[in-house]
């Protein structure tokens, strides 16, 4: 299959130039490569989306899918999963999605470690709801609803996910789509969480971002990715800010497989719509007599 | 025959455990027994207690004299013996304290103590309780049947109680909820711990595998609803469980699920609120909540249970209803409720088969058919009037599902029958218990609150004379939604507002303060 065949007849909305384009174009590329070499079956895809600029990419790829509200890309994706494991599940979430609104989300997921992929296009703002800081927005931003300048730090949610338990952790570039395509292969892959980062410039309200990364941005090389004190020092080279130039690495900073959620429910074994139950009521109500 | 025991002690003194113990043993003897638990949120100390009241005649709710007082602290002595009836007896540490010192046991023997001496007192034979106590307790149990034993030494034989025909069944109305679900082929049990209707959690927790359902504790209320919501998708059949604070949080999903068109069950269990409340007591404050929660209009389902019986069918009702017409149903209970336990002589299961099935698309943004995102003037009207379209399919549907009953004698004459209770939930125990002493009274309980059952609540009513309304909350939500549905107001109320459920004697006589005025 083409890639151009994961697509829709939706009008696209995004901005001309907004790097989501160049995350959908990824995603396609990476979905399509796997189903032609065999390794997925695009039926058995089902992508979760927040809301956010990032979440209209559910109207514009043509697969199962579940439209969600803001913040619970990641509980809906788990119970899709935990309703019928045998499902691909990709979780496409915005900064403002899984860092704020979200956060415990996505602290708890990378704990639990079911067999699914988050995304997240992190463009350092709320976007569509017309540019306020996000738990990744630097320090002293200024806005509608900062103008005063942001007196905090930004977190950094690599540190954050690879703390928190998950056991795939990277980062992309939306602009990079081959290098990012490789990254979205590699994390639907993996038997576990995987998590990317994705960088995505939004070119209105973080406008300084894109010639930023376009000088900064380099591929990680020469890192073991199973070892948990580097990926740690590997993923706080860059601490989301933009006071002076620093490089920023993309690429996997950790990578372990350990055991999936999935695997420790005896009962969950496929989707559950398939099963036909014969309830013998003398069983299930003996215990009261 | 009727007899009413307290079992008290400070938390952790097994209280709850006894109390359920000599119920099912006399179940299994053919009498009735209601168990109303009562206890203070703190894990040791403080008073819990229940009272256990017994009949050879089917009994609903609780009473608060008692014939015997079973006391595991001297605390539970001084706080209850103002209700002890003329004549009547207390066995406490005076009688356990020497035993258990001499069987050198942990103090929690006190309690098989007073299960010996109590059932030797109504001349129950021994053999009888030393089985029902291997049941429950299995292989530790040689301790706590010599403990039985020593007690039944103690004192002599005083009453006879006659052994009734059929064993009866024991169960509260949260194992109602839970195996209502289990009947309904419920696949995923979500909840987290939310007092009163984290007994769900537990029971089905401990009986997934037999059933092969999963139950999982996520970390927190709106994970519970999303990931609920997630698993829908997949055609999964899903019921969640909380009580007020974790349903406010769950509500923007409850949207989503009309939205969406997925089917979704909540068990809500209300507590004395305002927020935190009196977390471990019970009303039902929660009604208009209940109705209301979720922003924007779409079909909803609300059913209320009046006992545990009626828990079993109602949330099979509600999960064929959600399924049938994708769109949420709550089921309405209630700490006295849930918490409580009933005695019948069957159980039974309905024969509706919840059916859902996967889809393709979801969407919380308005959508087409495809599923995709619409803005434009005729779509948005479209998704509008599709949603509206439910709510008139459920409102026909559910008439076939007795949303009222009547109990009483019939009313007679338009306008000149008799007088007329209303009120829905856990009420019905207390009311029913009363109506045999209210002379000219009907009793309707209305189960459907969403859709509501208008025609029939207004019907009963204009047959009525005198209208009142019960309910355990402080200001009568139900007489609003009345007023809402039927036009008709009512203005005599019997609200109960103090964390405790009403008892049959309060009801008769506030109603005959009421039916003099
Ligand atoms: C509960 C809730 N709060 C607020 C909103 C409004 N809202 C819509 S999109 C959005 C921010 C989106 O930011 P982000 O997730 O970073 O996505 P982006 O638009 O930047 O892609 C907000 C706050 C909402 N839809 N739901
Ligand atoms: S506002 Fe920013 S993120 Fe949203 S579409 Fe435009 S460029 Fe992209």
């Amino acid at each position: 299959m083409k890639p151009e065949e994961l697509g829709t007849k939706e009008i696209n909305t995004w901005c001309p130039g907004c790097p989501n384009f160049s995350i959908l174009q990824a995603v396609k590329e990476a979905l399509s490569n796997l189903a032609n070499q065999g390794k997925l079956n695009i039926e058995n895809v089902a992508m979760v989306t927040g809301i956010g600029c990032h979440a209209k990419i559910y109207d514009y790829l043509n697969l199962k899918g579940f439209y969600g509200i803001h913040g619970r890309t990641l509980p809906i994706a788990f119970g899709v999963k935990l309703g019928n494991p045998g499902l691909t599940v990709i979780g496409f979430g915005g900064d403002g999605d899984t860092y704020a609104e979200g956060m415990e989300h996505f602290i708890h997921n990378c704990r639990y470690n079911a067999d699914l992929t988050m995304l997240v296009h992190n463009n350092q703002v709320f976007s569509l709801t017309t540019g306020q800081f996000t738990p990744t927005t630097e320090k002293g931003f200024k806005d509608g609803s900062s103008p005063l300048g942001l007196a905090e730090k930004p977190i950094n949610p690599l540190v954050l996910a690879i703390e928190a338990g998950a056991s795939f952790v990277a980062r992309g570039f939306a602009l990079d789509v081959p290098h990012l395509g490789e990254l979205i292969t590699q994390a639907v892959m993996h038997k576990g969480f995987s998590f990317i980062d994705i960088l995505q410039p939004c070119i209105v309200y973080h406008k300084y971002s894109l010639p930023y990364f376009n000088k900064n941005v380099y591929k990680l090389e020469n890192h073991d990715v199973t070892d948990f004190a580097s990926a740690l020092t590997r993923a706080r080279e860059w601490d989301y800010s933009y006071e002076k130039d620093v490089k920023i690495p993309v690429g996997i900073f950790y990578k372990k497989e350990r055991p999936v959620f999935e695997s420790q429910w005896p009962q969950l074994k496929g989707a559950w719509s398939t099963i036909q139950r014969k309830i013998n009521w003398q069983n299930v109500t003996k215990e009261f007599k | 025959m009727e007899k009413t025991i307290l079992i008290g002690g400070a938390a952790g003194l097994g209280s709850a455990v006894t109390s359920h113990l000599i119920g099912k043993i006399l179940c299994s003897l053919g009498y009735y027994v209601f168990d109303y638990r009562d206890y203070p949120s703190l894990i040791k100390g403080g008073n819990n207690f229940n009272v256990l009241r017994i009949a050879d005649q089917p009994v609903y709710s609780h009473k608060q004299k008692y014939d015997i007082i079973l006391a595991l602290d001297q605390g539970t002595i001084n706080l209850h013996k103002k209700d002890l009836k003329k004549g009547g007896l207390i066995f406490g540490n005076k009688e356990t304290g020497p035993i258990v010192q001499k069987l050198q046991g942990p103090q929690i023997l006190a309690n098989d103590v007073l299960i010996g001496m109590f059932f030797k007192h109504f001349g129950v034979g021994l053999k009888i309780i030393l089985a029902a106590v291997e049941k429950e307790f299995g292989s530790k149990s040689d301790l706590i049947k010599k403990a039985v034993e020593e007690g039944y030494q103690l004192v002599e034989t005083k009453e006879k109680l006659k052994k009734g025909q059929l064993v009866k069944y024991f169960i509260s109305g949260n194992e109602g909820i839970s195996i209502g679900s289990i009947a309904a082929g419920m696949d995923l049990h979500l909840a987290y711990p939310m007092t009163p209707a984290s007994p769900v959690l537990t029971f089905l927790a401990k009986r997934q595998l037999e059933n092969n359902i999963l139950v999982f504790q996520p970390e927190n209320e709106i994970a519970v609803v999303n990931m609920a919501l997630g698993a829908s998708f997949t055609g999964a059949k899903v019921m969640v469980g909380t009580s007020g604070g974790g349903f406010a949080l769950m509500t923007e999903a409850i949207s989503l699920s009309g939205m969406a068109d997925l089917p979704l069950v909540i068990y809500l269990a209300q507590r004395t609120g305002p927020s935190t409340g009196v977390p471990t007591h019970t009303a039902q404050g929660d009604l208009k909540f209940a109705l209301n929660a979720g922003h924007g209009e779409f079909a909803k389902i609300v059913v209320a249970p009046g006992d545990a019986k009626e828990a079993i069918i109602r949330t099979q009702e509600a999960f064929y209803l959600s399924c049938k017409y994708r769109t949420p149903a709550i089921v309405l209970g209630d700490k006295h409720l849930g918490e409580s336990n009933y005695t019948f002589d069957e159980l039974e299961k309905s024969k509706l088969a919840a059916v859902s099935s996967p889809v393709n698309r979801a969407s919380s943004y308005e959508h087409n058919a495809l599923g995709h995102t619409v803005e434009d003037i005729a779509s948005v009207i479209k998704g509008h009037e599709r949603r509206i379209k439910k709510i008139a399919l459920v409102e026909k549907e559910f008439l076939k599902f007795n949303p009222v009953s009547v109990y009483g004698p019939p009313a007679g004459e338009a306008g000149k029958g008799s007088n007329l209770i209303i009120s829905y939930g856990s009420t019905k125990g207390a009311i029913i218990d009363a109506l045999s002493s209210l002379k000219g009274f009907r009793f309707l309980q209305i189960s459907y609150l969403k859709p509501f059952p208008k025609e029939a609540v207004r019907r009963e009513i204009k047959k009525s004379r005198k209208v009142i309304l019960i309910e355990n909350s402080a200001t009568g939500a139900l007489a609003d939604v009345i007023a809402e549905q039927t036009g008709i107001i009512i203005k005599n109320k019997i609200l109960k507002y103090d964390g405790r459920p009403f008892i049959s004697d309060d009801i008769i006589k506030n109603i005959k303060k009421v039916d003099e005025d």
